[in-house]
């Protein structure tokens, strides 16, 4: 508990903010998915792990690099739970088909993260560059399934418009925009070689060199995108979730 | 309708609905009935004539004139005792002379019918009776009695009226007939008693065939009648429930949005049709299937307000079904 204060001391002040916002979330979340339709379980399931992949800020044995590729490997998990989700909810509205088990939903996901694990200890420890590697990798998936899913959103929006939970939608349109902010910015960085994991990497391993002085202006710029719309991502999700909760009382 | 004068009764105004034919000329041919029965329906009259025991004359008049006789009349009869809910059988008991003149003047020919007593010279026509020495029947009558005088070459024979039950020498209840307002008269030319065939229509015809044909073909008819009946009332039914149907997708998409409709026709496709809406255990599927479409759409108060709104306009179904 003592060495979990030193590190929430430790921290940078924005991190543990949006760590908080996104415990906010999670539990939110979480606690939306137990009296709901197996529908919103994915979806809640999805919007909780993307508080445990935000966490290895406070998790005191990040340093395993094999846990912090985890962290990563759970994010990504986190936004095809979400889009399984709307998926449904979408099949929903055009089939009005509704099947399927709760306990399926929980017990995959756990299946799923179980063999991500499995998949990180049998294989060697993971270097900063494999790292970086596996967070570029959720970075591009939570980009392209952000895509898709604000498009999800609009098309479920439009088939149940005058329903009272319509307007939910809207505001997780807003979520995605906000998430689609946050990892776009983030992959573009890691795209040109711009993010901080990088230079740390050249830094203590490689000789390359960088051309991030040339760029200082939009690295900045997209630096504080990913700073403000993950915290702005946070606060929505949780947001978003107590307002359809107030929307299906 | 064809009125003989009654004879000496055996039964009258018998309930025909409780009769079968085959086991009343059986009763007649054995008890060696001499006389006549007749079958009163509201469309025609039957005369069934036997001597002896043996069906000598059959004789169907309808009302419009039409007549139908020998087998043709016994089929007749028989199909109308087993459709008609309404009808009399009389069974009068005759002399064998009489029986024989009735037999001859149901074989005979019609020369005046219905004709107004009080229009016609009666003494022209009995003398031309005379004079052409006819064979024949004149047969006077009312609504309610009627008396005939039969001829034979052109004299008379005997008068047969009401409660006779042999050819009566007494003109009197004739004459009374004559007398009554309304009265009427026609003209019958017979063959001679010993021209006729003394033909047992029982012993040629298969009574008991024609009486199964007739029961057979009603009971088709019955049958075709509910049939028909079952599939009006069955498309009344559907009727009214397609338009219950639209109701309850009134109420859902009223709830629900416009989703509503298509949520309705998916849960009532799942449960074999709109008729779930009138079976108890189908219309508890529907209402939870709704609910749990309902769960990802609209409030629990509005479901609830919904569920209720349901229950409602399947119970007052229910109860019109």
């Amino acid at each position: 508990m003592e060495k979990f204060f030193e590190m929430m001391i430790q921290m940078n002040t924005f991190d543990l903010v949006q760590v908080i916002f996104w415990g906010l979330a999670g539990a939110i979340s979480f606690y939306f998915s137990l009296g709901n339709a197996r529908v919103w379980t994915s979806i809640s399931i999805g919007f909780f792990l993307i508080f445990l992949s935000q966490a290895y800020g406070i998790n005191p044995w990040a340093h395993y690099a094999k846990l912090t590729a985890f962290h990563y490997i759970v994010g990504t998990v986190a936004i095809m739970t979400i889009t399984h989700g709307f998926l449904e909810y979408y099949v929903f509205c055009k089939t009005f088909e509704i099947s399927g088990n709760k306990g399926i939903v929980y017990l995959s996901t756990v299946v799923v993260l179980a063999l991500s694990g499995v998949f990180l200890i049998i294989n060697p420890t993971p270097s900063p560059n494999t790292i970086r590697n596996i967070k570029m990798v959720e970075n591009a998936i939570w980009v392209f399934l952000c895509v898709m899913n604000i498009e999800i959103v609009r098309k479920i929006y439009i088939a149940i418009k005058d329903s009272d939970i319509s307007k939910g939608f809207i505001a997780f349109s807003i979520v995605f925009y906000c998430i689609l902010l946050w990892r776009g910015s983030d992959l573009y960085l890691q795209i040109f070689q711009w993010d901080k994991d990088w230079q740390d990497i050249i830094a203590m391993m490689t000789e390359e060199t960088t051309d991030i002085e040339e760029y200082v202006g939009r690295v900045q710029f997209s630096r504080d995108v990913t700073k403000y719309a993950g915290l702005l991502s946070g606060a929505s999700v949780g947001g978003t979730f107590a307002y359809i909760y107030r929307l299906l009382k | 309708m064809f009125l003989l004068p009654k004879g000496s009764p055996l039964f009258e105004n018998l309930a025909v609905s409780k009769l079968k034919l085959p086991d009343v000329l059986l009763k007649l041919s054995n008890g060696v009935f001499t006389g006549y029965a007749s079958f009163v329906f509201q469309t025609g009259t039957v005369i069934l004539v036997f001597e002896s025991g043996k069906l000598v004359s059959s004789l169907l008049e309808e009302h419009n004139g039409k007549r139908l006789t020998g087998f043709e009349s016994l089929a007749a009869l028989a199909e109308r005792m087993v459709t008609s809910g309404s009808g009399s059988m009389n069974v009068y008991k005759l002399s064998k002379d009489l029986t024989l003149c009735i037999h001859a003047l149901l074989e005979g020919e019609t020369l005046y019918k219905a004709q107004d007593l009080k229009l016609i010279d009666i003494n022209s026509l009995l003398k031309k009776v005379k004079e052409d020495q006819m064979n024949g029947c004149l047969r006077i009558y009312t609504d309610e009695h009627s008396a005939m005088i039969f001829y034979k070459e052109g004299n008379p024979l005997g008068f047969f009226h009401d409660g006779s039950s042999e050819i009566e020498t007494s003109s009197s209840e004739s004459q009374k007939i004559a007398g009554l307002p309304g009265a009427k008269i026609d003209l019958f030319s017979t063959k001679g008693v010993e021209d006729i065939m003394g033909v047992n229509l029982l012993e040629v015809a298969n009574i008991q065939k024609i009486w199964d044909t007739a029961v057979a073909i009603h009971q088709t008819e019955i049958e075709k009648t509910n049939k028909e009946r079952f599939e009006r009332e069955k498309k009344i039914e559907s009727v009214k429930l397609a338009e219950f149907e639209e109701r309850i997708k009134i109420i859902v998409g009223d709830a629900i949005g416009k989703v509503g409709k298509g949520i309705v026709d998916k849960e009532l496709a799942e449960n074999g049709g709109n008729s779930c809406l009138i079976d108890d255990a189908g219309s508890a599927k529907f209402l939870s299937g709704v609910e749990r479409a309902a769960k990802l759409l609209i409030s629990a108060t509005n479901i609830r307000i919904l569920m209720e709104k349901l229950t409602e306009a399947l119970a007052t179904a229910k109860s019109e079904f």
